[in-house]
Order: structure tokens, then sequence, then C-alpha cells
């Protein structure tokens, strides 16, 4: 046998165009957004706060294959934190969204050391009831939280006297953000890191064996996966301008599964392809009236039997097994 | 590839749905935001019903000023989000031209900022908004929130020895509203409230609460929210033998039955007029009602006519601001609202004021029971 | 059990220096619990520099638990020295990070990842770029099969090619100590002959390692010295020359 100096490894494909389908697809849906902005606007920008919390949550059941039912607990963090900073406190939105955030990830640290010696069904049923605590929360602690009246006038986003008000802007922004985040995804997957999540997913003791901490970049997705909820969060009630307690309530923790599996666990760009779609669907099938929720089901129950591992997956670079 | 058509094809339909042109000789559009789905459906539902049949009263009589209402209904699964979404759509999409919105009130203060930009009134079946720069758009025909409690605490005070009184209450903004007016106003009636405690909707059990509320020495327990706690909570006061009258808040008759076979004439309910328009004298309040019942029990028999009747009352207070400001600007209306008084609706009278966007001002409220099956109204 | 395996015959590479080399790794007193279950009961066992000692023993006798409690996977307790130094007994990172690499039973791979990446994986504590690529090289080179797959997902490859990916990842990690359990596991006896004559040729060029098996008469080809372990003790330590028929080996095992 012969050893070529030089091992061309033939998964180093070129790019191939069908990859780059799903980003055309996020582009297009947010260029239309952008130009007729009103309602299709409103759709298109709640889609892309959805899809950085599903980045997040990607970032733990996808690339790390660990499962949470809690992530609401720190969009609700970050949100809240973000609502009385600014609306009771008169801070400007970027410290009340950089705080939310550490409290959020601070608070992960906090119930991820032991919940992340958990396993599997253990797992899901205690991040399920962080979840549901932060919420009762929400709701019980009035002197600050105003309970279900919620918390009405956040300011938009802004810097000085410049604020983020228009649909337009608010779209730029946060497509910048979701740009920023699913880049910032794109290279944890390829990173040195990534590749010990997807040991981690792959076999726990196998990657231990090799050496790989395992317990330790559990917490560290957990912890990541916070931070972008937490950010979801604040960008949602700097967006609306109101926060109360349903907002964060089980309702997200459906949505943004749906969203997940949609799109397709564990890609890059199956976030904000699923949150996209997922957005779109049910107000694609408005018109519907009370057959809307029928239409929807009917509509996600083809896109798992025809994409069971997600929209992205059908257009990733590496060929199906 | 099918999949990518599928989604190209999901993309074209939204674009299309968004890109309805508008025509030129439109009807009136009164937009909806309900929750047909989740915890505010059973009140949403029939507030849609109540503006669906004001609005197809109005039409019978050749509309608005020559316009015909159209009713767009959107259903916001009692969630703010799903609000501020549908709120958008009916803004940007449908061109509405003015809200009767539902009882989610979450929804309706997460939109607020929406229709104060695009200068469109709401008249609504759930509370204020709570921001001072949003009020100016916003109108109510929800009673204040301390005429439910007054009614009770009346007749507590005039009719039976009792003096001491235990709030049980559940977290809702309304229901928060109304146990801090029991707080305040329960002195002036000359009643003590010694004991004040907060349940959850979904509680299957209240015994904790209502044993304290009798160790408290309550003779009286004001139980404030809707839903199947009632019947709770009148099981376990008869479970725990407490001698205690149950007085609960507005809510569909058809919960009252059951509480009433438990409870018997201890057992008292805040109704409004047209629960219990067989035993309202004659007058105008009763001939307000007849025009709003008399379709609405041809259509739904014996359905529960509270909410419709407020739904209703928003189309017509619509209308009659429409005809005064002898306009359909939603800057116009806005203004017109404010200069609505004496407006006989079948909930009571609206006056409203610029300063005053919650238009009942007298309380249109009784206290009733349940005597042999039939409603009796006792004050 | 089957003894019915036609090995290959070749040339015993057992070390002449057997059980005489200092040990690289020494366990005494080593007891495991799997779950409730106690499955390994004060088992002393040695293992010399460059050695190649095969653990026997039936179905349940503790062998992959024997394993797992060396790399501080499972609840044990014992002493175990690495090259007179006592390992941590419940941290197999710490335990990696000396150089005793596992291939587990059911091998461990992380299917939906390509050959290459489990490769890479396998040199995860390694930093050196120059390093890596040299290890890389070696591995494609003993497993030239392995070349021709790096890009399809490990899950989708055969058995025989499967096991040569673990091996190969485990050789990735630079190991000092290999510890194998049950390579042979539902693999053709080509196939099998294959990866013994691979892990001679390692051991030959000084490569201590344990190997675990239920087929017998391929590990004792290999073999300097056999420990024989039943119900979770160690029952036997033979020479496998002395081993001259299957017969005796039954009757250690049945003992």
């Amino acid at each position: 046998m012969t050893i070529s100096p030089s091992i061309t490894s033939p998964e180093r494909r070129p790019i191939r165009l069908v990859g780059l389908l799903p980003w055309l697809f996020a582009a297009a849906v947010v260029g239309y957004a952008m130009v007729v902005g009103g309602y299709a606007a409103t759709v298109v920008s709640f889609a892309l706060i959805y899809a950085v919390f599903v980045t997040g949550l990607n970032l733990f059941m996808g690339f790390a294959a660990q499962v949470s039912f809690g992530q609401n607990a720190f969009a609700a963090i970050g949100g809240y934190m973000s609502a009385v900073l600014t609306a009771s406190h008169g801070w400007g939105p970027l410290p009340a969204m950089v705080l939310g955030i550490a409290a959020a990830v601070l608070a992960a640290a906090i119930v991820g050391f032991p919940a992340l010696r958990l396993k599997g069904h253990y797992l899901a049923m205690g991040t399920l009831a962080i979840g549901l605590i932060t919420y009762e929360i929400t709701v019980e602690w009035q002197s600050v939280t105003q309970g279900y009246m919620g918390i009405s006038g956040i300011p938009p986003f802004g810097i000085g006297p410049w604020e983020v008000t228009s649909d337009r802007g608010q779209l730029v922004l946060l497509s910048l953000v979701v740009a920023a985040c699913t880049f910032a995804a794109g290279r944890i997957r390829r990173s040195r890191f990534g590749r010990a999540l997807s040991a981690v997913a792959g076999s726990e003791e196998a990657a231990t064996a090799l050496g790989i901490a395992v317990a330790r970049y559990k917490l560290v997705a957990f912890l990541l996966s916070a931070g972008f909820a937490a950010l979801a969060g604040s960008l949602f009630v700097h967006i609306v301008g109101y926060v109360s307690p349903e907002v964060f309530g089980l309702h997200m923790v459906i949505v943004t599964f749906t969203m997940l599996y949609v799109g397709g666990i564990g890609t890059v760009a199956g976030p904000l392809v699923g949150a996209l779609i997922v957005s779109l669907l049910p107000e694609t099938f408005r018109a519907f009236k009370d057959y809307q929720d029928l239409a929807y089901g009917a509509a996600l129950i083809l896109l798992l039997i025809y994409a069971p591992r997600g929209l992205a997956s059908l257009f990733a670079p590496r060929g199906r097994s | 590839m099918k999949q990518t058509l599928l989604a190209t094809g999901l993309a074209a339909s939204l674009a299309l749905a968004g890109a309805m042109p508008a025509s030129a000789q439109e009807p009136y559009k009164i937009g909806v935001s309900a929750g047909l789905t989740g915890y505010a459906a059973t009140v949403d539902r029939a507030w849609r019903d109540g503006v669906e049949l004001a609005a197809a009263a109005v039409n019978a009589k050749g509309g608005v000023m020559g316009r015909k209402i159209q009713v767009v209904v959107e259903d916001n699964r009692s969630e703010p989000q799903e609000a501020v979404t549908v709120y958008r759509k009916m803004l940007s999409s449908d061109k509405v031209d003015v809200f009767v919105s539902g009882c989610v009130s979450a929804g309706n203060f997460a939109a607020a900022g929406l229709l104060l930009r695009a200068k469109v009134p709401m008249m609504l079946c759930s509370i204020l908004p709570t921001q001072a720069e949003h009020l100016p758009w916003a109108f109510t025909t929800l009673p204040p929130a301390g005429f439910e409690i007054d009614k009770r605490l009346e007749y507590l005070k005039e009719k039976t020895q009792i003096r001491k009184i235990a709030v049980l209450h559940d977290p809702t903004p309304y229901a928060n509203l109304q146990k801090s007016v029991a707080e305040r106003n329960a002195a002036k009636y000359g009643l003590e409230v010694v004991s004040v405690d907060q349940y959850k909707q979904d509680d299957a059990d209240l015994s904790v609460q209502v044993s304290k509320a009798r160790s408290a020495g309550a003779g009286a327990i004001l139980k404030i929210g809707l839903g199947g706690t009632t019947l709770t909570a009148a099981k376990n006061i008869k479970q725990l033998g407490a001698d205690m009258l149950l007085l609960t808040s507005l809510e569909d008759l058809a919960v009252f039955g059951p509480v009433s076979e438990v409870l018997g004439d201890k057992f008292f309910f805040v109704a409004s007029p047209s629960q219990v328009y067989e035993a309202l004298p004659e007058g105008a309040l009763k001939t307000g009602i007849k025009a709003f019942l008399d379709p609405w029990r041809e259509k739904y028999r014996d359905r529960d006519p509270n909410w419709a009747s407020r739904g209703w009352d928003g189309v017509m207070l619509t209308v009659a601001a429409i005809e005064k400001a002898k306009s359909f600007e939603g800057e116009k209306v806005r203004a017109a609202y404010e200069e609505l008084s004496g407006f006989q609706g079948t909930t009571g009278i609206y006056n409203f004021r610029p300063d005053l966007h919650q238009g009942i001002t007298e309380n249109p409220f009784v206290l009733a029971t349940i005597e042999g099956g039939k409603v009796k109204v006792v004050q | 059990m089957s003894f019915a395996v036609a090995a290959k015959t070749q040339a015993r590479v057992a070390s002449p220096m057997a059980g005489v080399t200092p040990p690289i790794l020494a366990a005494t007193g080593l007891s495991a619990r799997y779950g409730h279950i106690h499955a390994l009961h004060g088992v002393d066992l040695r293992i010399g520099e460059g050695e190649l000692v095969a653990v026997l023993g039936p179905n349940g006798a503790g062998k992959s638990t024997l394993l797992r409690a060396i790399m501080g996977l499972s609840a044990n307790s014992g002493e175990v020295r690495f090259r007179d130094e006592v390992l941590p007994r419940h941290d197999a990172v710490a335990v990696a990070a000396r150089g005793l690499v596992l291939v587990p039973e059911g091998r461990g791979l992380f299917a939906p990842m390509s050959v290459s990446d489990n490769l890479e994986l396998g040199a995860y504590r390694l930093r050196d770029k120059a390093e890596f690529n040299r290890r890389r090289e070696r591995v494609l080179t003993l497993f030239p099969r392995l070349k021709e797959r790096l890009g399809q997902a490990a899950g989708s490859m055969s058995g025989g090619e499967q096991q040569m990916l673990a091996l190969g990842r485990a050789l990735m990690a630079g190991p000092k100590l290999l510890l194998l359990d049950e390579p042979s596991l539902g693999l053709a006896p080509r196939v099998t002959g294959e990866i013994l004559e691979t892990l001679g040729l390692l051991n030959r060029e000084g490569l201590a390692i344990v190997l675990v098996e239920q087929k017998a008469p391929l590990a004792l080809e290999l073999a300097s010295r056999v420990y024989l372990l039943s119900l979770g003790r160690i029952v036997a330590e033979l020479d496998p020359r002395d081993i001259t028929s299957h017969d005796d080996l039954a009757q250690h095992y049945f003992a």
C-alpha cells in the first residue's frame, strides 16, 4: 500500500449549492418581510427571536444530545430582567440585557450542577420542573413581576437617542443577531469543543474513556443554551414592549421543540429554518379559521414523514448514510 | 426536490395572503382579538358571538352611516405574543378600523402600543392597559372591579349579621384588582376582612383556604375568580361543615346549578342584568337588554348571555360613536367614544368621559341566589 | 462457548520474559459493583511492560467489569497502580490522561459521525498537529480500509470495519496500555484473524495489551499469559504453552 503525503479526505467535498438552500430560504423570508412590513414583519420578527432560542436549545439537545424542557426558565429570567431593569428602574436596554443573560447563565450553573447528573427521563423531568417553578415565580412575585398584569412600557432597543422602533429596523437588528448566533453555532460545531459535544452525544462512556470530560462539556453546553435563551427572552420584551408570564410558559417549550425537530436537530441551519417554518405555517393557514390547527397539525405530520430528521438535514452537505 | 417546492409554496402563499389588494368600497371593519382557544375560550367565544350578533343586527338595519359592518375575528390563543401577531395582522392585512376585543387583558396590553401608533381605538372586554400613553386609545365595557365586590358587601351589611369576611381569589389581574377593592372597601360597609388567600384556577382542593377562613372567624367567603373552583370551594365548605356563606363573582350561570345543590341557601352570586332579565322591573334597562336578548335566545337559546351582551354593547357603542362623530376615522371615533354618555346598554348605562374610559359608572349588578331551580334576586 | 475456531497458526509472540518484566499495571484487591450486583471480588492482576495478557472467562464472569474498573468507569474499590502510580478510582478522564485506552464492549463508536471524525476524537487530548498527522497516517497504514471510508458514517460500516475503526481510534489516543473488550465479538473468523494479527504486530512493537475474550483459542495464540476469570474472581493464571488441549481449559472454567 502507498501512503500519499497529502491525505485528501473524501469528506471535504466542495460546498454544494444545495447546502445553501436553507440560508437562501431564510434570506428570502426575511427579505420579503422587510419589503412588505406590517403583519409579515411581526411574524418574521417573532420567528427570528425564536431562532435565537432554538439555536441555543440545539447546542444542548442537538450537539450534545441532552434533553431540557426548561429552557423557557432562562428566557423568562432574561426577559424579566430586561423588563424590570428598564421599565421599573430606568436602565438602558443593553446593560439590562447583559445582566439578564448573566443572571440566566448563573441560574443555569446553579441548577446545572445537580441536574446534569441526571440522565434521560430524569434530566427531562428535572428541567421541566425548573421551567414550571420559574413560571410560578413570575406569576407569584407580584411586587417585582406584577404577576399576570405584566410589565408594560419596556423601551425598544437603542443606543442613546437612536431607538429601533420601526418594523424594518427591528428586522435588521434581529437578522444581525440571528446571523451572529448561527455563525457562532457553526463555529462551535466545528471547534474542538463541538467535536467533544458530538462525542458526548454519541456515547458518554466512550467519550469519557477517550479522556473527554463529559460532565464539564455538558454543563458548558447547558450554560451556553441558557445564555441564548436569555438573549431571546430579552429581545422579545424589547421588541414587544410588554411581558407577562404566559410569554415564557409551557407553550414556548412546545413551540421551540417543534421548531427544533422540524428544522433539523443537530444541524446548524435547522433552528433558523424550523423557527421560520413553524412560525409561518399557522399564519399561512389562518384563513382556514377553525381548521387552522388541523391544517397546521397535518402539515407538521407531513414534514416529519418526509423529512424525519428535519428540513435542514435534507440540504446537509454530508450525504445521508 | 419535493421539499424545496413545499417550502417555496409556503413562502408564496404567505406572500399572497399579505398582498391582498384592498377594494375601494369597503365595509367598516371591526377587529376582534379573542382567546377562542386557551384559558379565555369560554368567555371570549361568547364575546365574539355577541359582537357578531350586534354586527348582523346593525347590518339588517342598513349598517352604520351607509356602510355595512364586517367583523374580523382572530384567535389569540389567550397568549400575549399571539395577540400581538393577530392585532398586527388585522391592522396591516385586514386594515380594520376599530377593535372590539376580548377578555385576554395581557394580549390587549401587549398590543396597546401598536394601536397607539396606528391610531386605531379599541373597545375592550378586559381591563384597561396600565401604561398612561396607551390609555387614550383604549376603552372598556367592563364595570369597575369594585362593583362586583360592593354588591356583595352591601348585601352582607344590610341583610345579614355577618361582620367578618374572608377573600379567596385567583392570581389574574382582574381578581387581584377586586381583592384590593375588597380590602379597601370592607370597612365602609362595617365589615372586616379577616383572611385573604390565593388559589390557582386548576386547584382541585381549597379546604386549606376554607378552614383558614373559618378559623379566622369569617362568616362569609367572597370568592373572586372563574371556573370549576367555585364548586370545589362549595364542596370543601360542606365537607368541613363550616357555617359560612359563599358569595361568588360574575360567572356563567351554568356553573351555579351544581354549586347551589351543594350549598343551597348559603350560596349567592353576582349577576349582570342580562342574566336575570325575567326578574328585572320594566324600564330602559330591560328594553335595552331585550333588543339583544331576543336575537340571542333565538340563536343560542339558554346559553349564558353575560359576556355576549357586553360584546353587543361594544359594537353598539362604536356605532353610536361613529354616528356622533359623523366620521369613520380612528382619531374622530376615539374622541366620540369619550363623549358618549347616558348610553343605555345591556349591562347598564355607559357614561364615558375624556378622563374616564371605563363607561359603566353605576353599579348594574344584582346579587342572586337559586331557589327551587329558579334564579332569585336578593339585592 | 465455542472453541471451534480455525485460527491461523502463527509464531507465538509471547515474551520469554513473561511475568518477569516490571509491571505496567498492577491491580490488588480490585472489587467492583455493576448496579447492585457485585461483579468483581478482590481481583489481583499484573501486566508486564510490553506484555499481551488475555483474560478469559464465560459470559457474565465480570470481564467487562474488570476493564471498566481499571478505567475508573464503574464503582469500584481496591488499588490499581500504573507504572507505580496509584490511579484515581472514579475519574476515567484522569485515567485516560495517563495513557490507558479502553475499546469498550460494543466498540463505543460515534455512529453518526464520519470515520475521520471518530479518529480525530480518539486524539482529542492531543494538541500537537504534527504528532496528530503522524498517528493518523500510522492508523490508516495499519487499516487501509479505513482510508477508503474516511467520509462515511461509522455506523454504516461492516462489523469488521467498525472494529478496525474502534482500534484505530484507540491508537489515535497514543495508548501506553490498551484494554480491549472482546474485539472478535460478532465478526467472521477471517476478519477476526486480521484484527488479531494487527494486535500481534502492535504488541511486538512494545504496546502492552489486555485482551478480554470469550473465544479462547484466538487469544491463546497471542497472549504470553492468561488469566481465567469466573464469577468475578481470578480462578487461574496460566502459561498458554501449558494448555495443551481445550479440555484443560474447560476444566478450569468449570472448576
